[in-house]
C-alpha cells in the first residue's frame, strides 16, 4: 500500500497545492521550490525540530533535500546527519564519534548485502554450501551485535536487505540450499524476529521496493558511478517512506475514527431504501462496503475509538444494526454513537468532550462532500479524509491513512474501546450516588511498581501520548526510558488501576531523577491517563514515590509544572500537595519540598506497593 | 521555456546559481559548487527533465556546459 503522505492541512491550501503539483515533475529543482515555499512559513506550523541521523553504506547526500522535503511535510523542521560511508559500527559505538555527539532524535541505518559482504554478493556461485552458510551466519552475528551493545538513547532503525542485482531472479541460485535469495530472506526473518524483542524497529526496505519493483527504483548507471542505487524517479517516495517512519515517532496517532453510515459503510440510503435494499454482504457490491466495515473493526482492535455520526433515525440505526446480523461491525463496537439530525461538527464536539480526547486526535470519513466541507469548515483540526464517489476510493482513503500508523500496539491500546466502555459504566453509577458512596462502592484497587522490561513499552506510550495530567510533557523514548532505570537514584513508577467494573491497567506513571550534581531529587515526570482522574490515583502514587524517594536519603524533592496549551488542569496539583513554589515564570513554577514527608491518603483506594 | 533555458534553469538549480550566472561557455572550473555530489544531481536532473539515459561512459565527461549541450543533443534533444 502506497501510503497518503501529503502536506498538513493547516498549511495554506495554495501552498500545498504548489506543492503537489511540483512533486509530480520529480526533478531536485521542483523539490528545492518547495523547500523555499516553506521555509517561509510561521515557526508554529513547521513543527518541531527533528534530527535523523542516517548510518550507510551508500550514497545518501544526493537525497538530502528529498528527505528534508517529506519530514518538513510531516510537519517539523529536520535536520539530516549522515555517518562517515560504510563507518555502521564505528559511528555507532565510538563514544567520541560526531555522528553521537549530534545527539539525533532517531538513528535509520540503510545497508546493502553489496556493501557488507560483496563476496557474497558477487561470487556466491564460487562458495560452497557450508562457506555460504557461513556468510548468512556471519552477517546475523554482526546484525545480532549492534543490536545487543546498542545502548543509545535515540530510537534505532534497521533497513531490511534487498536481493542484490545479479541474484533477482537467478533459477539456480532458488533451487539451492542457502543461496543468496535464501539468505536475504533468512536476513530479513531475523530483523524481524529482533523488532518483535523491542530492542530495535525496522525499515522495510524490502517492502518500499516491492511497491513499485525492484527495475523501476534502482539505477545501476549511478550505482556504478556514485554508489548511488536509488533512482532519480524514485528518490522522492523512498524519502516519502522515511518520513512515515518519523511521522510514527513524533506524531501522536489519530485516537478516534467519526465515520458515517449511509455509502459509507453500507450501500444505499437506510431512510430511502429500507433495511432489505442495503448493500452490505458478501457479494458485489455489498463486498466493497464490507470490507470498509472490516478494515474499521481492525482500527479498533489497534486501540483507535469509533464514533459513528450518521443523519437518521436512531431507531432505524438500531433495528437496521440489529436485522443485519452479518456484518462485521455491531453497535457496540462504537464508543459514542449520534445518530441525529443535528450538525456532524456539532456532534464531534460532543463526542471529543464525552471522550476527554481533543479534537485534532479526529479522522473524519463521509462520503457526502458537503459534510466533508462543513467539518473542515467549522473544525479545521480535524483530519478529514479526501474520498471520491465511490466506495472503493473510501476504502483506498482508509488504508493509504497514515495518521493510524504506529510502531508498536500495547495492551491498553487492544482494550482501549473496552476500558471506554467500562468507564460509561462508571459514569452512571457515579451520577445515580453521592461522590463519597461512589468512590467506595467502586471498590479501587492500585498496584505501584517499578517500570520493568514488561511496562516500559506502556510507560513510553504514556508518556508519549498524555497531554493533560501531565506536569512537564516530557516526550522521552523507549531507548532514553530504559537508560534512567539504570541511572543511579533514579525512580520510575506505574501505577495500575482496577476497580469493580475492570482492570483499566497502567493509568500512572513517574520519573524520578537523582542531579548528578547536587545530590538531590528532581521530579522529571508526573502522569496520569486522563480516564483515572477524579480516583485519588494520582495521591497515591505521590504518596508511595515521597515514601521512596524518603527511603533512598534524599533530604529534598525539587519539582516543576511547565504550562503547555493542555495540561493547565494540573497547574497547581503541586501547591495542593504542600510543595513550596521557589520561582516562577510564563514557562511554568519551580517547587521544592523537604523531606521526609507524607500526604494524606484517600480512604477508597486499597494501595499495594511491589518492590 | 525552450530547451537551452531548460538546461541553463537546471544547472543553475542544482548549483544554488541564478540563470545568469550560466553560460554556454560556464564549465566545472568557473562555476562554484560543480563538485562531484552537483555532478551526481546534475546528470539526474538532466535525465529526468530531457527523459533521455546517458550511457555510462559518457558521464564522466560532463564538465562544461558546451558538452553537456553536445551529449543531450546526441540523446535527440534539440537546441
Amino acid at each position: 500500500m502506497v501510503f497518503d503522505m501529503l502536506p498538513p492541512m493547516q498549511w495554506p491550501s495554495a501552498m500545498r497545492h504548489t506543492i503537489q503539483k511540483e512533486l509530480e515533475s520529480n526533478t531536485l529543482g521542483a523539490v528545492r521550490k518547495c523547500l523555499a515555499l516553506i521555509a517561509d512559513l510561521d515557526g508554529a506550523m513547521r513543527g518541531r525540530p527533528f534530527k535523523l541521523g542516517i548510518l550507510r553504506t551508500f550514497t545518501v547526500e544526493t537525497m538530502l533535500d528529498h528527505l528534508r522535503l517529506a519530514l518538513s511535510c510531516i510537519p517539523c523542521q529536520p535536520e539530516m546527519i549522515f555517518g562517515e560511508l560504510e563507518n555502521i559500527e564505528q559511528e555507532l559505538f565510538n563514544q567520541d564519534s560526531m555522528f553521537l555527539a549530534s545527539e539525533p532524535d532517531m538513528i535509520l541505518i540503510l545497508w546493502r548485502m553489496e556493501d557488507l559482504y560483496p563476496l557474497l554478493a558477487w561470487e556466491a556461485d564460487t562458495m560452497s554450501v557450508e562457506q555460504r552458510r557461513n556468510a548468512y551466519e556471519i552477517m546475523n552475528s554482526r546484525i545480532e551485535n549492534i543490536i545487543l551493545s546498542y545502548r543509545g538513547v535515540a530510537p534505532l532503525f534497521l533497513s531490511t536487505f534487498s536481493v542484490p542485482e545479479l541474484w533477482k531472479g537467478r533459477l539456480h541460485d532458488f533451487h539451492r540450499p542457502f543461496g543468496v535469495n535464501e539468505i536475504v530472506r533468512r536476513i530479513n526473518l531475523d530483523l524481524h524476529e529482533f523488532a518483535s524483542s523491542g530492542k530495535i524497529s525496522i525499515f522495510d526496505f524490502s517492502h518500499w521496493i516491492s511497491l513499485n519493483g525492484s527495475s523501476a527504483v534502482f539505477d545501476l548507471k549511478m550505482d556504478l558511478f556514485a554508489r548511488q542505487p536509488i533512482a532519480a524517479r524514485s528518490i522522492y517516495s523512498f524519502s516519502a517512506e522515511i518520513a512515515r517512519l518519523v511521522t510514527a515517532i513524533i506524531k501522536p496517532q489519530a485516537k478516534v475514527l467519526a465515520i458515517d453510515l449511509d455509502h459509507t459503510l453500507w450501500g444505499g440510503v437506510l431512510g430511502e431504501d429500507g433495511i432489505s435494499r442495503l448493500k452490505i454482504g458478501n457479494d458485489y457490491p455489498g463486498n466493497i462496503y464490507r470490507r470498509i466495515q472490516q478494515f474499521v473493526l481492525s482500527l479498533k482492535h489497534r486501540g483507535v475509538l469509533l464514533v459513528l455520526l450518521s443523519k437518521n433515525n436512531l431507531d432505524d440505526v438500531e433495528q437496521a444494526f440489529d436485522t443485519l446480523r452479518d456484518m462485521p461491525l455491531k453497535l457496540e463496537d462504537f464508543s459514542i454513537i449520534k445518530v441525529n439530525w443535528k450538525e456532524k461538527s456539532q456532534n464531534l464536539i460532543e463526542a471529543a468532550r464525552e471522550l476527554n480526547v481533543g479534537i485534532d486526535s479526529f479522522v473524519f470519513v463521509d462520503d457526502q462532500p458537503f459534510e466533508r466541507e462543513q467539518m473542515f469548515f467549522a473544525l479545521p483540526e480535524v483530519q478529514v479524509l479526501s474520498v471520491g464517489k465511490d466506495p472503493l476510493s473510501i476504502y483506498t482513503a482508509l488504508l493509504k491513512c497514515p495518521s493510524f500508523d504506529t510502531v508498536r500496539i500495547s495492551q491498553e491500546d487492544i482494550t482501549r474501546a473496552q476500558d471506554y466502555q467500562l468507564q460509561l459504566f462508571r459514569k452512571k453509577l457515579e451520577t445515580s450516588c453521592s461522590p463519597d458512596d461512589f468512590l467506595k462502592s467502586l471498590g479501587l484497587e492500585a498496584i505501584i511498581r517499578p517500570v520493568d522490561e514488561s511496562s516500559l513499552q506502556r510507560a513510553h506510550q504514556m508518556l508519549a501520548k498524555t497531554n493533560q495530567f501531565n506536569l512537564t510533557t516530557r516526550r522521552h523514548s523507549e531507548a532514553k526510558l530504559r537508560k534512567m532505570i539504570d541511572m543511579p537514584g533514579s525512580i520510575l513508577l506505574t501505577l495500575s488501576l482496577s476497580d469493580r467494573f475492570g482492570d483499566q491497567g497502567i493509568v500512572g506513571l513517574c520519573i524520578v531523577l537523582k542531579d548528578q550534581d547536587t545530590d538531590s531529587a528532581e521530579l522529571d515526570s508526573f502522569l496520569l491517563s486522563c480516564r483515572a482522574i477524579g480516583r485519588g490515583a494520582e495521591d497515591a502514587l505521590w504518596s508511595s514515590l515521597l515514601k521512596k524517594v524518603s527511603l533512598m536519603g534524599f533530604r529534598q524533592l525539587k519539582a516543576a509544572y511547565y504550562a503547555s496549551p493542555k495540561n493547565s488542569q494540573v497547574s497547581n496539583l503541586l501547591d495542593r500537595w504542600g510543595m513550596k513554589r521557589v520561582h516562577e515564570n510564563s514557562h511554568g513554577v519551580e517547587y521544592t519540598l523537604e523531606l521526609p514527608t507524607k500526604i494524606d491518603l484517600p480512604d477508597w483506594i486499597n494501595i499495594n506497593e511491589i518492590s | 521555456m525552450n530547451n537551452s533555458e531548460k538546461l541553463m534553469s537546471a544547472i543553475a538549480g542544482v548549483l544554488n546559481l541564478s540563470v545568469d550566472q550560466i553560460s554556454d561557455n560556464s564549465d566545472q572550473d568557473s562555476l562554484p559548487g560543480w563538485d562531484s555530489l552537483a555532478m551526481v544531481n546534475l546528470i539526474m536532473e538532466l535525465e529526468t527533465l530531457f527523459n533521455i539515459s546517458f550511457d555510462i561512459l559518457e558521464i564522466a565527461e560532463f564538465k562544461s556546459v558546451h558538452i553537456i549541450k553536445l551529449f543531450l543533443e546526441n540523446k535527440g534533444v534539440i537546441f
